[in-house]
């Protein structure tokens, strides 16, 4: 009777000691600084590269269509992009799709909650009427802030120009 | 009121007592203990399982593809790659016309798996027209980021700036831009390229 007691006591105390290292475990990388930076980073590349396919991507075949891909245009901007494209008149023209073909982040900033991003984009242009669709490729950098509810939002796009070398840089 | 109370608190004890005696309070005793052993039992397992749920849990949380990526949460190594790599590219892709051979030895030993193949194969393709249009071609990586980090193997974009010049003067400059997706490897202590696609 003595013995199953302790027994039961000791494998009581061990299942407890089990349970609050799990416990313990768990939240170490539940908390862990790197392991929430690398979540920021992905969430950041994800929302960056859906945020620059719908910039890039504008269906002007309708007027009605135009106004909607504007609206999506503001949705995946923010601060002075997104008021600068509000002022965009919609009007039928030429259409244009653009896929990223890949996209890194360069910078990330999860305290002030702005990141950098590189990537390339393939456009296919449409003109209005019975064009032929031309592909165009682009390279893009943007820069990221994370709004209010986590989501990160495109604050600035802009193509990363091409720079003749400068005079004695050859190597 | 004493002999209807005595009677009636003389009765209970009595009968409890009586009861004892005839062993009824072992055999209530014995479902107690057992409800007892049995909720410890259960408290055990549910100890166990927790902990064994939340270790599960820490597992996954580090083996996650975001915890194994490295990219940027290490900025040493991340820095390191997209060095080795922007320099590598702009050492490949910039020659003179009497110096292809530099930039074919520099490929060797930063080029391995695939990219060599490709990059040899080219270089066969175009080795004498460059040098008799004497063409000189110069590459920088402009921007370097690394997407995919994991122990030794690394996956970047780069965007490079190419200037070439044909026949030797200023007049013919050209300037173009390329975009590559490159798979790296980590070799001893350097960063190897294995695979370049355009982009």
């Amino acid at each position: 009777m003595r013995r199953a007691r302790i027994l039961t006591g000791a494998a009581l105390a061990l299942a407890v000691g089990f349970c609050g290292t799990g416990a313990w475990t768990y939240a170490q990388a539940r908390t862990d600084d790197s392991l929430a930076y690398g979540r920021e980073r992905d969430a950041a590349l994800a929302d960056g590269r859906a945020g620059i396919a719908a910039l890039t991507t504008l269906d002007a075949s309708t007027r009605q269509r135009a106004e909607q891909g504007i609206r999506a245009w503001r949705a995946a901007a923010t601060g002075p992009l997104r008021e600068e494209l509000g002022g965009t008149d919609a009007k039928a023209g030429t259409s244009a799709r653009g896929t990223v073909t890949e996209a890194a982040v360069t910078a990330l900033d999860t305290r002030s909650g702005t990141a950098k991003l590189i990537a390339t984009v393939r456009v296919e242009i449409t003109p209005a009427g019975t064009g032929r669709p031309a592909t165009d490729r682009k390279r893009l950098e943007a820069v990221l802030a994370r709004t209010g509810d986590g989501e990160w939002k495109v604050r600035a796009l802009n193509a990363v120009p091409v720079e003749a070398e400068k005079e004695g840089g050859d190597r | 009121m004493t002999p209807t109370r005595l009677p009636g608190e003389d009765v209970p004890v009595e009968t409890e007592t009586v009861e004892t005696e005839n062993g009824r309070e072992p055999a209530a005793e014995v479902p107690a203990g057992r409800l007892r052993r049995a909720g410890l039992g259960v408290l055990i397992a549910a100890l166990v399982l927790g902990g064994g749920g939340f270790l599960y849990g820490a597992h996954q949380l580090r083996s996650s593809a975001p915890a194994q990526n490295r990219a940027l949460t290490d900025t040493g190594a991340t820095t390191r790659v997209a060095g080795d790599v922007g320099s590598a590219l702009a050492r490949i892709f910039s020659y003179t016309p009497e110096g292809t051979a530099a930039a074919e030895r520099s490929a060797r030993t930063v080029l391995d798996g695939r990219a060599a193949r490709q990059y040899e194969t080219l270089f066969a393709r175009v080795r004498d027209d460059l040098t008799e249009q004497r063409v000189t071609l110069s590459t920088r990586a402009v921007r370097t980021g690394v997407i995919e980090l994991d122990g030794d193997e690394a996956h970047l974009l780069v965007f490079l700036d190419q200037t070439s010049h044909k026949g030797g003067s200023k007049a013919e400059v050209t300037t173009a831009a390329a975009q590559l997706s490159v798979t790296a490897r980590l070799e001893g202590d350097r960063w190897r390229i294995v695979d370049i696609k355009a982009r």
